[in-house]
């Protein structure tokens, strides 16, 4: 009997906590003894919350209790009951947001626990502040702020100048250091204009490896790329169709390109870095939103340096790269459901390259509107286990949601449901992540 | 940053049967904004091979062309600066830069290329600078049997213009620059 138990669907999934239906109790069968004891009276359809039977550790209970609080919340759709209970909730959160931030050395461990509940939306302006704590962009300690900011946007605007030049200027800016004086005086005279040697292969027809002009005309083809990818961005949202803002995400996206030559620029950081500058950008401080290309710059550095493995082509098939964390998610799912794994990839072969590929390389960025996945990156970025591992089970949990109809479909209905992910209740989904913690 | 291309005076079959081979492997596409050729390509086939470097072609007629097409002068705007284009065999005695210097004042234009001596020049004067970019193909002039084939490549950058002439001397390609900025004195036309 107990072999059996082992595919089985764990009782907490079939609790009724986010499943419309209440479960059909199961037939008397030898086996059905050890499944789901809560299922057995089918709940009414406004029950209380049944607490789970497993005991889970206070992180956990601390994080799922507040998180079932606000989803009950939600689900029960008595609008008046739901605004007030919900705002109230809200306010409540930003208050402790604003105790926390207001501390002379910022605890980054009760930050991160804030976090994962979800940072308040609104004019507070407190999401900027949190996203660059918790990626190590501002130091703990409040007295430094100030001077690592300054020192982080003058650094940026040097990469400016060194990296945005086209070679013309370059050539210039070095002859003015070097006071060619003697130049002045050809405007003046007239006759057979002399002629100077070119040294180091420096004219644009060259090959040389150290020659600017042929190091601009390789970069050409980055720098075209990322002009495409930048006007596609977001089409919909009037933000990214400003002039302005997409020549920042351009410079931004262009100097982290020359930084970082391992990697240069993937179609679909784009994506990753719009959240970025459109929460930095929003900030209701004028002097943070005036530098928010600069400090988006670091951040999406610092974001992405987890996820560089990701990006490399040749990593690919390493213990690193790409296929390494797809089939951590695919191990995850064997783990917590059995029976939608052997569904998935052994009935109907849907592998987690036909849909995962896009959820971890751009960080759910495409399955839910902006707004939702703002909040998710609150989760993702607030998990003390760290972006890469938190998104692997929020993507298993996404699965798991909608398990039954996984279950139902074959190859083309379940490729079509997982690569246009249905909308969903967030804080369900990520409640669910949270019961997948602790299994890496 | 504006790349333009002047140069000319191919006499492609007649008298050479192409550009230098290291002239060719330097001349890519994608890198150039637009040619300006002073004339006597002759054929067909050198007016596609420049089309295909750069799709902005300007080109006037030299009096071995066979496409009669083209015309005698022609001028246009580059960023800060007029150029004016005519092949020089027009502009009698040949080469010389006071004729050349009225032609510029009736095209008036700050910078004039013209070729047909073969020989590379690049002469400032009131009225503005002339500039011959000589034979890409170091084809005989009517004058001497003794052309380096030369071409010139400009850097338009604002009111600044780097010239970088092309040179093959003994085999070996030599590249010089000239640097000259739009003056007050120009600025009048």
């Amino acid at each position: 009997m107990r072999k059996k138990a082992a595919r089985a669907v764990p009782e907490w999934l079939n609790s009724p906590l986010w499943s419309a239906a209440p479960p059909v109790p199961a037939p008397p069968d030898p086996y059905g003894a050890d499944l789901s004891p809560s299922s057995s009276p089918p709940p009414p359809p406004k029950p209380p919350p049944p607490t789970p039977p497993v005991p889970p550790p206070s992180y956990e209970q601390a994080v799922g209790s507040s998180r079932r609080a606000r989803g009950e919340a939600v689900r029960e759709g008595e609008d008046d009951d739901d605004d007030s209970r919900g705002a109230a909730l809200q306010a409540h959160l930003l208050s402790d947001f604003k105790l926390a931030l207001s501390k002379k050395v910022i605890n980054t461990g009760e930050l991160r626990r804030l976090a994962c509940l979800g940072v308040p939306d609104g004019s507070a302006g407190v999401r900027p502040l949190v996203w660059k704590l918790l990626l190590g962009y501002l130091p703990t300690e409040h007295a430094f702020w100030p001077h690592e900011l300054e020192k982080k946007r003058s650094q940026y605007n040097a990469y400016k100048d060194e990296f945005l030049l086209n070679p013309s200027e370059k050539i210039r800016r070095f002859e003015k250091s070097k006071l060619l004086r003697k130049k002045e005086l050809n405007s003046e005279k007239i006759g057979l204009l002399p002629r100077s040697v070119v040294t180091n292969e420096e004219h644009p027809l060259s090959f040389g490896k150290s020659s600017l002009w042929n190091q601009y005309f390789q970069e050409s083809e980055i720098v075209e790329q990322i002009d495409r990818d930048v006007k596609r961005t977001h089409p919909d949202m009037p933000f990214f169709s400003s002039k302005t803002n997409q020549e920042s995400l351009r410079r931004i996206l262009i100097i982290y390109s020359k930084l970082n030559s391992s990697v240069r620029y993937v179609q679909g950081m784009n994506e990753v870095l719009a959240p970025l500058f459109y929460v930095f950008k929003n900030d209701p401080d004028p002097s943070n939103s005036a530098s928010a290309e600069a400090d988006t710059f670091f951040c999406f550095v610092e974001l992405l340096s987890g996820f560089k493995d990701n990006y490399c082509k040749h990593l690919d098939n390493s213990q690193v790269g790409i296929r390494s964390t797809l089939s951590k998610l695919s191990q995850l799912l064997k783990r917590h459901d059995k029976e939608l794994w052997r569904h998935m990839e052994i009935t109907t072969k849907v592998y987690p390259q036909y849909y995962a590929f896009r959820w971890i390389t751009l960080l759910l960025t495409m399955e839910f509107t902006f707004n939702v996945c703002i909040h998710i990156w609150d989760a993702i970025l607030g998990d003390p286990e760290g972006p890469q591992d938190t998104l692997t089970r929020i993507c298993c949990a996404m699965l798991v949601l909608v398990r039954r109809r996984l279950l139902a479909g074959d190859f083309t209905a379940n490729i079509q449901l997982l690569q246009h992910y249905p909308p969903t209740n967030i804080d369900h989904l990520l409640h669910i992540a949270n019961r997948l913690r602790g299994s890496f | 940053m504006v790349l333009v291309l002047a140069l000319g005076d191919l006499h492609v079959p007649h008298r050479a049967a192409d550009l230098p081979a290291k002239f060719k492997s330097m001349l890519v596409p994608g890198k150039i904004q637009h040619i300006i050729c002073t004339g006597n390509l002759c054929v067909k086939e050198v007016h596609d091979y420049l089309k295909s470097l750069c799709p902005d072609l300007h080109i006037t007629r030299g009096e071995y062309d066979e496409d009669a097409r083209y015309p005698e002068t022609k001028t246009l705007t580059i960023g800060q600066f007029k150029l004016g284009l005519c092949h020089g065999h027009q502009v009698v005695p040949w080469g010389d830069l006071d004729s050349l210097a009225m032609l510029q004042r009736q095209l008036d234009v700050d910078i004039l290329v013209t070729g047909h001596t073969h020989q590379f020049k690049a002469y400032k004067h009131e009225g503005g600078v002339v500039i011959n970019p000589g034979s890409a193909t170091g084809a005989y002039s009517s004058v001497t049997y003794d052309v380096n084939p030369s071409f010139v490549l400009m850097d338009i950058d604002g009111l600044r213009v780097v010239v970088y002439v092309y040179e093959l001397i003994d085999g070996e390609v030599k590249v010089d620059k000239i640097d000259f900025k739009k003056t007050a004195t120009m600025l009048h036309s």
